[in-house]
């Protein structure tokens, strides 16, 4: 190559690696990832038309609705809709669902209903009801009853309205209506009763009419949502489906039908040549202001008015199994039990039919237990297998690799000025370590514990967050938004947050006692603290009687605590995240009378519009609960949201010791990476490669067997890999981990034991592995089914050692002789000497004769 | 007359050349002849006592750290089926046999064909793994490459023998030295483990080089480690004396190498001097030699 083609070639060469290395500095987009595969969408359209009765023209929109799913609904799984095309929303509420949503004009209207609505006009199945608004859900009895002067409800005067719907009680037999309803003559009402699922007609009218799940004020959010249209026509909205397990009333369930109606609210239509004010009112909130009362024409309270309910769009739901169907299955076995890690939760949940209903498998059944225990269960011989993500000392164990999934970081947090909820967030290591070590005071009740009067009172005040994530919330702050609702038990997930901590040197530096730059510090009660742990400890105990708070001055207990919180499982976690219920207990009841003393309670739930609130959840229950996630720091300056392709990059810097261990992923290695997901655990099957009965040999195998084939299929039916888990596949960067499923499987089956784990003492003189072989007492001795592959013999199966080295079994010894071993050497020796000598001798009698 | 400088009378006179059909040419036809026999057989000897005893040094050093770092990783062999489930190569090593009282230190190779033991010591594939449960059969040559079995006959009833293998470390006890005709002793049963050494014996004048009668020695012990798998049946070759015919191709294509070094030898020197053409043909030739009794050794007893 000439010398200018080489430097052509060097300076391309060149440019290409600085191209790379500025690409690797693009941050990435913080969203979690949303699943591709649907086939799953509803999409529907409508001509909305709004007529005026005084004369103006009418209001024609095409409002077109998208839901991201619709079939093999789980229990307040979310279903996400976008839609386009509505009537911008005047007056938003902070506070969209159930009866708060009410304070709004033109939202769309999202319920859950029983029925079918088929409205294309076929017919409705049989055994099928006809959705109405009496099956419809709503949480209270304002949102589907109204009254108002005689003849003066809008109801009456819309232009699609029956005759019998502008009479006096419009809606309801008058003879089904109690008396707590108060109907009088002076008013006209509109009575929308509930008929539940089991038949029984609630009236509907007042608060004691109501179905029992009915509840104002209950922690449980209404699921109806009166949702907010943008300028442009454009929204969002996450809609969180009930089954009967949640209310019974409404009883949507695998054999229900139900459906999900979206009202976009339009106004009602008013009769040509009716000019009353009411009637053809346009809204007197502004688009960009706060919620009040809203003009009743195109108030979402009377969705069920016939101008309203006309324009529905209604998407059929279809529920998947419930989780019991395997309890009243008759033709399961015996449960067997697998005892483990939380994070296989909502595999199970999709895993567990495909068991229970298929009589060619055992019955498995997924029981959540601390890692530690489950593995001692295991190792007892209680269970049979457990579900472990870390490896753990024990002898002869095989770990299979079964799920790739992990934890994140959730957050409820809404943009200020009612601008909607945040969607993305970064934290990193050290932020993590302040939250954790309850570093935040919260409030001045908390300022007052030494050594945190410099630290900023919450997260959202904290400049290294602010630097993170600009444009939050800064000038509210609470004990809610200084901590992060984490797990109170032991769990590999605390033990991989923890070293996760423990590998970036500005969090231990942190947690060491070095202040942050902007000066905080770290609670004194966790400084020098080692880690990783497999439970977090609550070290705090400083007492606080003087706050003030009756509750807490009287309870005497450390008051850092209340602010942590933590509790026993991830998916308390979630639904906490998913009610905006912090778990924080610094709230009072009580008044202090016998009968009421004070006692500390928990703090009211969020309201909608101005959250700030963390926690711990598994990745599926994220997916499931359609909670928002962080993006976390691997390398310095690389924040990694939970995707398919991040999570396979920490997989991928996974390290297994020796077969039939673990693949473990170092946090170490995961902050030097720029595209490896911290979160990304893997859970394992272990179970006894020696010492496991018959029965459960090949229970465990056929388990490794079907989910490393069947239930690594994505989807969301019986028996697939629900979103929030990687697949593992043959082929690609989890092929390690299906390669080493076979080699358990195997392992397992055969029952030989697995090879010990190098300990790192010296072997070279004889010491050998650590602990030396356990003479196996209880070990199998059966030789295995396989053919065995001898050099060239016909394999004969089923192995005997052979008493001689000869075929026939004898008593004596026989005579084994061999004339070459007995001769060949002495006969070399002999002629060999004798030809040397005469060769020689010979070439001596030449040379003398002076021949050359 | 000139002055002549006497000169010492040499040995060798001026050279004659030989007349063709004289006694001088049988003579030096047979010498010569009988010259390369006795390098051959003396090349057979110093392989088989020496060089061979050099070639199992070096093969058992090699195989002492291929074994140390199997434990280290834990990959060594349980049974004729490794940790992946393939089948354990012959010459792999398996375990590690100490004798103190002969100070003998050996690693135990897999397979017992007479290739096989050429390394050291050899488990007999039919058997388990020596130290752990049931019976186990080590071969051992008695008087070439190495012998390293030649005096296990010497051993006495409760001499020790001890065994590292991937599962722990084993002590043995003798219990006897069994030849033709001796009871053989019952099976092991439960966690006993038995380990029968095998290798040849001899009596009488240059008993050392005449190893012809198999000898058995048994040892056991009370509590061995694991079980594993074995191989059905072992192919003759691998039995007491077994020769393995295998090798026969590739001695012939040696065998015919030699023949062609020979030959080019005779052609070069014709153009070049001896020196040059010596100096690079020994190497050769003592390569090719080494080669052709190693293959030869396969057509041998194994026990040798």
């Amino acid at each position: 190559m000439t010398p200018r083609g080489l430097r052509a070639l060097t300076s391309a060469l060149a440019a290409l690696g600085l191209l790379l290395i500025a690409l690797s500095f693009v941050p990435g987009s913080a969203r979690a990832d949303d699943s591709t595969s649907t086939g799953n969408a509803w999409t529907a359209s409508e001509t909305l038309t709004r007529t005026f009765g005084n004369g103006t023209a009418d209001d024609v929109r095409t409002f077109e609705v998208t839901a991201d799913r619709h079939t093999n609904l789980q229990d307040h799984e979310r279903i996400n809709l976008t839609w386009s095309g509505a009537h911008p929303t005047q007056g938003r509420v902070a506070n969209p669902f159930g009866e708060n949503g009410l304070g709004q004009e033109y939202p769309v209207l999202i319920m859950e209903c029983r029925g079918v609505d088929p409205q294309d006009g076929s017919a409705v199945p049989d055994g099928a009801e006809q959705v109405s608004p009496e099956t419809c859900w709503t949480n209270t009895w304002i949102q589907r009853s109204a009254q108002a002067s005689p003849g003066r409800g809008v109801w009456q005067q819309d232009a699609d309205a029956t005759d019998a719907e502008k009479g006096h009680v419009s809606g309801i037999d008058p003879s089904d209506i109690p008396s707590s309803c108060a109907v009088n003559d002076s008013l006209d009402y509109h009575i929308t009763p509930f008929l539940a699922a089991d038949g029984t007609l609630y009236p509907g009218c007042s608060s004691q009419s109501m179905p029992p799940e009915a509840a104002t004020g209950s922690v449980s959010i209404p699921n109806e949502i009166a949702a907010f249209t943008d300028a442009q026509g454009n929204g969002t909205a996450s809609f969180e489906v009930r089954t009967d397990v949640e209310n019974e009333s409404l009883g949507c369930s695998a054999t229900v039908a139900c459906t999900l109606v979206v009202i976009p609210i339009d106004g009602i239509n008013c009769a040509a040549g009716n000019d009353d004010e009411q009637c053809n009112s346009t809204g007197v909130l502004s688009a960009s202001g706060q919620s009040g009362t809203p003009a009743p024409s195109v108030a979402p309270g009377y969705w069920w008015s016939p101008s309203n309910w006309s324009r529905r769009i209604s998407i059929p739901l279809a529920f998947a199994e419930p989780p019991s169907v395997c309890s009243l299955s008759t033709t399961a076995g015996t449960p067997v039990p697998f005892y483990g890690s939380e994070l296989m939760s909502q595999a199970a949940l999709q895993w567990t039919p495909a068991y229970c209903l298929n009589p060619d498998r055992f019955n498995w059944q997924d029981n959540v237990m601390a890692d530690d225990a489950a593995f001692e269960l295991m190792s007892n011989g209680q269970a049979a297998a457990a579900l472990v993500s870390g490896a753990r000392d024990g002898e002869n164990v095989g770990y299979a690799p079964t799920a790739v999934t992990g934890w994140a970081i959730a957050f409820d947090i809404d943009k200020p000025n009612n601008a909607g909820q945040q969607m993305s967030l970064k934290l990193d290591a050290r932020l993590l370590a302040k939250l954790l070590t309850e570093s935040y005071p919260g409030t001045i009740l908390g300022k007052a514990r030494p050594g945190l009067q410099n630290n900023p009172f919450s997260l959202n005040l904290d400049p290294e967050f602010q630097k993170l994530n600009p444009g939050l919330d800064k000038t509210h702050f609470g004990d809610v938004q200084a901590t992060l609702l984490s797990l109170s038990t032991s769990s590999d997930v605390i033990s991989q947050i923890s070293s996760y901590i423990a590998t970036d040197p500005a969090a231990m530096a942190f947690v060491n006692g070095k202040p942050d730059p902007w000066g905080m510090k770290v609670n004194p009660a966790y400084r020098g603290m080692t880690l990783p742990v497999s439970t977090w400890p609550l070290l705090d105990t400083w007492v606080n009687d003087k706050t003030g708070n009756p509750c807490i001055d009287q309870n005497h207990s450390a008051y850092m605590p209340l602010l942590a919180s933590p509790v026993s499982s991830f998916r308390l976690i979630a639904t906490d995240m998913l009610y905006n219920w912090p778990n924080v207990t610094t709230g009072c009841s009580g008044n202090g009378a016998n009968d009421t003393p004070y006692q500390l309670a928990r703090v009211q739930p969020l309201g909608v519009g101005n959250r700030f609130m963390l926690g711990v959840v598994t990745l599926a229950d994220a997916r499931r609960y359609g909670l928002t996630v962080a993006s976390l720091e691997a390398s310095p300056g690389h924040y990694v949201a939970p995707t398919d392709a991040s999570m396979a990059a920490a997989v991928k810097l996974g390290k297994q010791v020796s077969p039939q261990q673990p693949f473990t992923i170092s946090e170490a290695d995961i902050h030097k990476s720029p595209t490896a997901y911290p979160g990304t655990m893997i859970v394992y099957t272990a179970a006894k490669t020696k010492g496991l009965d018959a029965e459960d040999v090949k229970h465990v195998t056929q388990f490794i067997k079907v989910s490393s084939t069947e239930g690594q299929q994505p989807g969301r039916g019986n028996g697939q890999l629900p979103a929030g888990y990687v697949p593992i596949t043959p082929t690609g960067a989890t092929a390690a981990l299906y390669k080493s499923d076979q080699v358990v499987m195997k392992a397992i089956a055969r029952q030989s034991g697995t090879p010990l784990p190098p300990s790192g003492g010296d072997p070279g003189d004889g010491g050998g592995s650590p602990g030396g072989g356990t003479p196996g007492g209880t070990g199998s001795t059966t030789p295995p089914d396989t053919p065995l592959p001898p050099a060239d013999a016909t394999p004969s199966g089923g192995a005997t050692p052979t008493q001689t080295a000869t075929d026939v079994p004898v008593v004596k010894t026989a005579a084994v002789t061999s004339a070459t071993g007995g001769g060949l050497m002495v006969v070399l020796l002999v002629v060999g000497i004798a030809a040397g000598l005469v060769g020689v001798g010979g070439r001596i009698v030449l040379m003398t004769r002076g021949v050359k | 007359m000139t002055a002549v400088i006497e000169r010492p009378v040499r040995l060798r006179a001026a050279a004659r050349e030989i007349a063709p059909g004289s006694p001088d040419e049988t003579l030096s036809i047979v010498s010569s002849a009988l010259i390369v026999v006795f390098l051959v057989c003396g090349w057979m000897l110093l392989q088989l006592l020496v060089l061979g005893g050099a070639a199992e040094s070096r093969s058992q050093h090699l195989l002492f750290s291929e074994y140390r770092s199997e434990l280290a990783q834990a990959t060594a062999p349980t049974g004729q089926l490794d940790y992946e489930g393939d089948p354990v190569k012959p010459g792999a090593p398996v375990a590690l046999l100490t004798i103190p009282s002969l100070d003998t230190e050996q690693v135990v190779v897999n397979g017992t064909a007479p290739e096989d033991l050429l390394a050291g010591p050899g488990l007999m594939r039919s058997t388990v793994i020596p130290g752990q449960q049931g019976i186990s059969v080590v071969f051992g040559r008695a008087s070439t490459y190495g012998a390293p079995f030649r005096s296990i006959a010497t051993l006495e009833p409760g001499d020790e023998i001890d065994v590292q293998n991937a599962e722990g470390s084993v002590v043995y006890r003798v219990t006897d030295v069994r030849r033709a005709g001796d009871d053989i002793p019952a099976a092991p049963t439960g966690t006993e483990g038995r380990l029968t050494l095998v290798t040849a014996e001899s009596a009488g004048h240059l008993a050392a080089l005449r190893p012809r009668d198999v000898v058995y020695v048994d040892a056991t012990a009370e509590k061995a480690t694991g079980t594993g798998v074995v191989v059905a049946a072992v192919p003759s070759s691998e039995l007491p004396m077994g020769r393995d015919t295998s090798g026969l191709p590739t001695l012939a294509l040696l065998l015919g190498l030699l023949v062609a070094l020979v030959f080019g030898v005779g052609v070069a020197r014709r153009h070049f001097r001896g020196v040059l053409v010596w100096s690079f043909a020994t190497p050769a030739a003592l390569a090719l030699a080494w080669e052709v009794t190693e293959q030869v050794m396969r057509l041998l007893p194994n026990l040798m």
